[in-house]
C-alpha cells in the first residue's frame, strides 16, 4: 500500500512540473569583423579585418549579408562591396543556421551575376558568424566576430 | 630737366608717409617724375618693369593677373606680395592692382620691406603713386596715340579751380589669335576716371577727395601649347575673357598744428569682376572655370606726427574690413569628363568588373564664397637727427584674421556597366566655413643713413615685412573633384587601391609669408646727376607655395613651405647734361630655396622660378631746339633674364632685349610723337605653367609702333 502511495505522489509531482519548451535564438542585425578566404589557384587567399553587416528580414526567415571590401584575387586592383541577399534563416539549439542554394548578389549597384552565390553554408552562434559559399569559380569562406 | 627734377620734390612729399627728403631716406627708391611717365609711355605698372632695377611685371594673362617680381618675391595667386598706394590710399584688391595710369602724375616705389609705415604686402617693395593735383589755375589737356593691332588711348585731363578730372580710353583689338576659333585672344576696352579735389593749402585743416573709377573689358589668356621643344599658337575652345569695374574713394585730412600733425585717411574700395577662362587651354572641351567676384574694403588710418628738436616721430593706427563674395564654378566639359574623372576611374577597375560611366555632357561644380578679413595694426616710427646722421626706429604690430564660407556641389548622373540598369543622379555637396587668424606680426625696422659728404649718403637697414595670409579658393575644384571621384566611387562600393586624395577645407588655409631684409647702400646726388647703389640680403620664411599632401603623388593644397632667400645687387643712374638725359638701372638677383620639398621632390638649393636673375634699362633722350619747337630723340631699351620656369630648373628663358625708339616734335602747347615697341619684334616668353599635365606658355607682345599727339591748353 505504501508503495502505491508513494507512486501516485510520484506521479502527481511529475504532473505538476512544468515543461519548459527549448529557446531558441533570433536573428538580430549585427556587425561582424573577421577573415575572409578565398581559394585562389588552389591557395588560400586571406583578407583579412573585413567587416561584415548580417541584417535580417523583419519576419527572420531570410536575411542579407554585405561583404565591405572584398578582394577576390590578390591582383584585383580594387575591392568591392557584395551583398548576399536571400538568406535562409533556421534558428536551433546550436545557433541560426544560414543556407542559400543560388542566388544572384548584389555589388557596384545591381546584380552582379558574374560571382554568382552558390552553396551557401553558415551559422551565427553567439558571437561569431561564420559561413562559407561559391562566388562564382571561388570558394568562400568567413569567420569572425561581432563588434 | 634739372637735376632736382630727379629726386623728390616737395609737390610730391605727400604721397609718401616718410616726412623726409627721398635722397635720406634709408632705402633704395626709383622715383618716376611726371616727364619720364610721358616720354616712357608709362601708362600701367607693367611699363616699370626693368626701370626699376630688380621689378618684372610680366604682362599676360588678363589685368587681374598683375604678377609683380622684385627681389625674388612674387606671387601669382592671392595676395601681392608689393603694396600699392594712389594718393596715400593702399589698394586692397590684386585684381585692381593693373589699372590705367589715369591722372596719375608721380611715381616711385620703394624696394624692401616697408611694413613698418605701409603694412601689409609691403614685402618686396611698396609703389607709390601720386595724381596730378590742383594748382588753382585752370588748364587742359588731351592726348591721343594709336598704332599697330588697333591700339588707341586717349586721355583728356582739366584742371579746374580745386578739382582735376581725367579720363582716358584704351583699345586693342588684341595681337594674339586663337586659331581654334579664327580669331584674337586678347582685345582689350577700358575707360577709366579720376576725380580729385584738394582744398587750398591755407590754415590749420586741409582736405581731399579722391574717386577713381574704371571699367574694362577685355580677352587674354593667350597660351600657347608647349609641346617637344615647341610652342605652338594658341588654340583653345572656351571663353577667355576678364569684366571688370572698380570703384575707389578716398577721404584724407590733415591737421598741422604746434609741433604737432594728424593725417587720417579712409577709403572705401569696390571691385566688381568676372574671369571666364578656358583651363586647359586646347580645342577641347576638357574644363572652364568663371571667378566672379564682388567685393568691397573699407579702410581707416590715423597718423600723428611731431617734431622735438632732432626727433620726428610718427605713430598711427590702421584698420580695414573686407567682405569678398566669390562665384567660381568650373564646367568639366565631355572631354575632360572623359580624361580627368572617367578615364581615372575605370584605369583602376578591371574590365571583368565593368566600367562606370557619366552620361552628362557637362559636369559642373558650382562654388560660392564668402570671405571677411579684418585686420588692425598700430605703428610707431621715430628719426633722430644727430649731425650728418639719421637712425630711424620703427615697429608695427599687425594683426589680421578673416573667415571664410564655403558652399559647393557637384552634380551628375552616373551608372555602372554592367550592373546598373539606368543611370543614378549623384550629388556632391561640400559646405562649411573654416578660420583664418595670422597671429600677431610684430614688424620692426631700424636703419642708419649718414651723409658722409655732401650729396653722399650710405645707408643701412634691417627691417621685416610681411604677406598676408587667407585663403586658396583655386583649389576647391581639385577637392570637389576628388570628393566626387570618392564619393561615386563610395556609392557604388568600389575602392580603388589608390584612391584620388581629398584634401579638406582646411588645407587651403595658408599663414602670412615674412621677410627679414638686409640692406646697405650708397646714394650720390649731384646737379645733374644722381647714382644709387644697394645689396641686400632677403630671408623669406613660411613662404606660401602649392604643395601635395604628407605622402601622396597627387593632389594640390596650399601650405605655408618653402624658405628661400634672396641675395642681390642693384644700382640705378641719373644723368641730365645740357640736352642729353642718361637713366640707367640693373640689378642682379640669386634667389633660391632654402628649404623646399613639395611632398614629391626636394627643390631645396634650386632657384625660385619666375624671378629673373638680371634686370637692366638704358634710356637716353637727347632734346634738340629748332626755332620754337623742340626735338625729342629717345631710345631704351630693357633686359630681365635668364628666367627659370619651374622648381626643378628644367625650363628656363634666356635673357630678353626688347628696345624702344620715341621721336617727338613739341611746340608751346603741342606735341606729336613717334614711337616703337619692342622693335626687334623678339617673342619672347613671359609665362608658364602646366594644366592636367600639359606645358604652356605666353608670349610677350611683338613689336607695335604707335603715332601720337597731345595738346595743352
Amino acid at each position: 500500500m505504501k508503495k502505491i502511495l508513494f507512486a501516485l505522489l510520484a506521479l502527481s509531482l511529475i504532473a505538476c512540473t512544468k515543461v519548459e519548451p527549448e529557446k531558441l535564438p533570433e536573428p538580430e542585425a549585427a556587425d561582424y569583423t573577421g577573415t575572409v578566404t578565398v581559394m585562389f589557384q588552389g591557395e588560400p587567399f586571406d583578407n583579412e579585418g573585413i567587416n561584415v553587416n548580417f541584417t535580417p528580414s523583419e519576419d527572420g526567415k531570410t536575411a542579407e549579408i554585405t561583404i565591405y571590401k572584398i578582394r577576390f584575387v590578390p591582383q584585383m586592383p580594387v575591392t568591392i562591396d557584395v551583398t548576399i541577399p536571400k538568406i535562409n534563416l533556421q534558428s536551433t539549439s546550436e545557433g541560426i543556421i544560414l543556407s542559400c542554394e543560388e542566388v544572384i548578389p548584389l555589388a557596384m549597384g545591381g546584380e552582379y551575376p558574374r560571382y554568382k552565390v552558390t552553396e551557401l553554408k553558415g551559422k551565427v552562434a553567439g558571437k561569431e558568424l561564420t559561413f562559407s559559399l561559391n562566388f562564382g569559380d571561388y570558394p568562400t569562406s568567413f569567420k569572425g566576430q561581432a563588434d | 630737366m634739372s637735376a632736382n627734377d630727379t629726386l623728390l620734390a616737395p609737390a610730391y612729399a605727400t604721397a609718401f608717409k616718410e616726412r623726409v627728403p627721398l635722397e635720406k631716406v634709408a632705402s633704395p627708391v626709383s622715383v618716376i617724375l611726371p616727364a619720364e611717365i610721358k616720354s616712357e609711355s608709362i601708362i600701367r605698372q607693367g611699363r616699370l618693369s626693368a626701370m626699376v632695377p630688380g621689378l618684372l611685371i610680366p604682362d599676360y594673362g588678363a589685368s587681374l593677373t598683375s604678377t609683380i617680381y622684385l627681389r625674388g618675391i612674387g606671387s601669382r595667386m592671392e595676395n601681392p606680395s608689393m603694396g600699392l598706394y594712389v594718393d596715400g590710399i593702399p589698394i586692397m584688391d590684386k585684381n585692381a592692382y593693373d589699372f590705367d595710369w589715369t591722372g596719375i602724375s608721380f611715381a616711385a616705389l620703394m624696394r624692401g620691406p616697408g611694413a613698418t609705415l605701409y603694412g601689409r604686402n609691403s614685402m618686396s617693395g611698396t609703389l607709390v603713386l601720386q595724381s596730378r593735383s590742383p594748382d588753382g589755375h585752370n588748364s587742359l589737356s588731351a592726348s591721343a596715340e594709336g598704332g599697330i593691332a588697333g591700339t588707341l588711348r586717349a586721355g583728356v585731363s582739366a584742371s579746374i579751380g580745386r578739382h582735376v578730372l581725367s579720363a582716358s580710353v584704351r583699345h586693342s583689338a588684341g595681337w594674339f589669335e586663337n586659331i581654334y576659333k579664327g580669331a584674337l585672344c586678347d582685345p582689350y576696352d577700358g575707360l577709366s576716371f579720376r576725380w580729385k579735389w584738394e582744398q587750398p593749402a591755407s590754415g590749420k585743416v586741409q582736405w581731399s577727395n579722391n574717386l577713381s573709377a574704371s571699367i574694362s573689358r577685355e580677352g587674354g589668356f593667350a597660351y600657347g601649347l608647349y609641346e617637344n621643344g615647341v610652342l605652338h599658337p594658341v588654340s583653345y575652345n572656351g571663353e577667355g575673357s576678364y569684366h571688370r569695374l572698380s570703384v575707389i574713394e578716398g577721404v584724407h585730412f590733415s591737421y598741422k598744428g604746434d609741433g604737432l600733425s594728424l593725417d587720417g585717411t579712409g577709403s572705401l574700395q569696390w571691385l566688381s569682376d568676372d574671369m571666364r577662362m578656358d583651363q586647359d587651354f586646347t580645342p577641347q572641351h576638357i574644363f572652364t572655370l568663371q571667378q566672379a567676384q564682388n567685393s568691397g574694403t573699407a579702410t581707416l588710418e590715423l597718423i600723428a606726427r611731431s617734431e622735438n628738436g632732432n626727433w620726428q616721430q610718427a605713430s598711427g593706427a590702421f584698420s580695414f574690413y573686407r567682405r569678398n563674395q566669390m562665384h567660381a564654378p568650373v564646367t568639366f566639359g565631355r572631354a575632360g569628363i572623359e580624361t580627368l574623372i572617367l578615364d581615372n576611374a575605370n584605369r583602376n577597375i578591371p574590365e571583368d568588373i565593368g566600367y562606370l560611366s557619366i552620361p552628362d555632357d557637362e559636369l559642373p561644380i558650382g562654388s560660392e564664397f564668402t570671405i571677411n578679413t579684418v585686420g588692425v595694426a598700430l605703428f610707431h616710427e621715430s628719426v633722430i637727427t644727430a649731425g650728418r646722421w639719421r637712425l630711424t626706429a620703427g615697429l608695427r604690430l599687425d594683426y589680421e584674421g578673416g573667415a571664410m564660407a564655403y558652399d559647393c556641389l557637384a552634380s551628375l548622373h552616373y551608372r555602372f556597366i554592367p550592373t546598373m540598369k539606368a543611370d543614378k543622379a549623384f550629388d556632391v555637396p561640400y559646405r562649411g566655413n573654416v578660420v583664418q587668424t595670422s597671429g600677431l606680426q610684430i614688424l620692426p625696422k631700424i636703419s642708419a643713413l649718414v651723409e658722409a659728404a655732401d650729396g653722399f649718403f650710405v645707408f643701412g637697414t634691417v627691417s621685416k615685412g610681411y604677406r598676408a595670409g587667407g585663403f586658396n579658393t583655386q583649389i576647391f575644384s581639385d577637392i570637389l573633384q576628388s570628393r566626387t571621384m570618392n564619393g561615386l566611387m563610395k556609392d557604388l562600393g568600389v575602392y580603388l587601391d589608390t584612391p584620388t586624395v581629398s584634401v579638406l577645407a582646411e588645407n587651403t588655409r595658408y599663414k602670412p609669408e615674412t621677410a627679414w631684409n638686409y640692406e646697405a647702400g650708397l646714394r650720390l646726388v649731384r646737379d645733374g646727376f644722381r647714382a644709387e647703389g644697394s645689396v641686400y640680403y632677403m630671408d623669406v620664411r613660411n613662404q606660401q607655395l602649392t604643395v601635395f599632401p604628407p605622402g601622396k603623388t597627387i593632389g594640390r593644397m596650399m601650405a605655408n613651405a618653402g624658405h628661400s632667400r634672396s641675395l642681390g645687387a642693384e644700382a640705378e643712374l641719373d644723368w641730365h647734361i645740357g640736352d642729353f638725359q642718361l637713366r640707367a638701372s640693373y640689378a642682379w638677383c640669386d634667389a633660391r630655396f632654402v628649404d623646399y620639398n613639395d611632398g614629391n621632390n626636394d627643390y631645396s638649393g634650386n632657384r625660385v622660378p619666375y624671378v629673373p636673375e638680371h634686370t637692366a634699362f638704358v634710356s637716353a633722350a637727347w632734346n634738340c631746339k629748332i626755332k620754337n619747337a623742340t626735338l625729342q630723340a629717345s631710345a631704351s631699351a630693357r633686359a630681365y633674364g635668364p628666367i627659370f620656369w619651374d622648381e626643378a630648373g628644367r625650363l628656363s628663358e634666356p635673357l630678353h632685349i626688347r628696345p624702344e625708339a620715341r621721336l617727338s616734335l613739341a611746340f608751346k602747347k603741342w606735341e606729336i610723337w613717334l614711337r616703337g615697341e619692342n622693335l626687334t619684334g623678339a617673342a619672347g616668353r613671359n609665362f608658364y605653367f602646366k594644366s592636367v599635365g600639359r606645358e604652356f606658355f605666353s608670349r610677350e607682345r611683338p613689336l607695335n609702333i604707335l603715332l601720337g599727339i597731345s595738346i595743352n591748353l
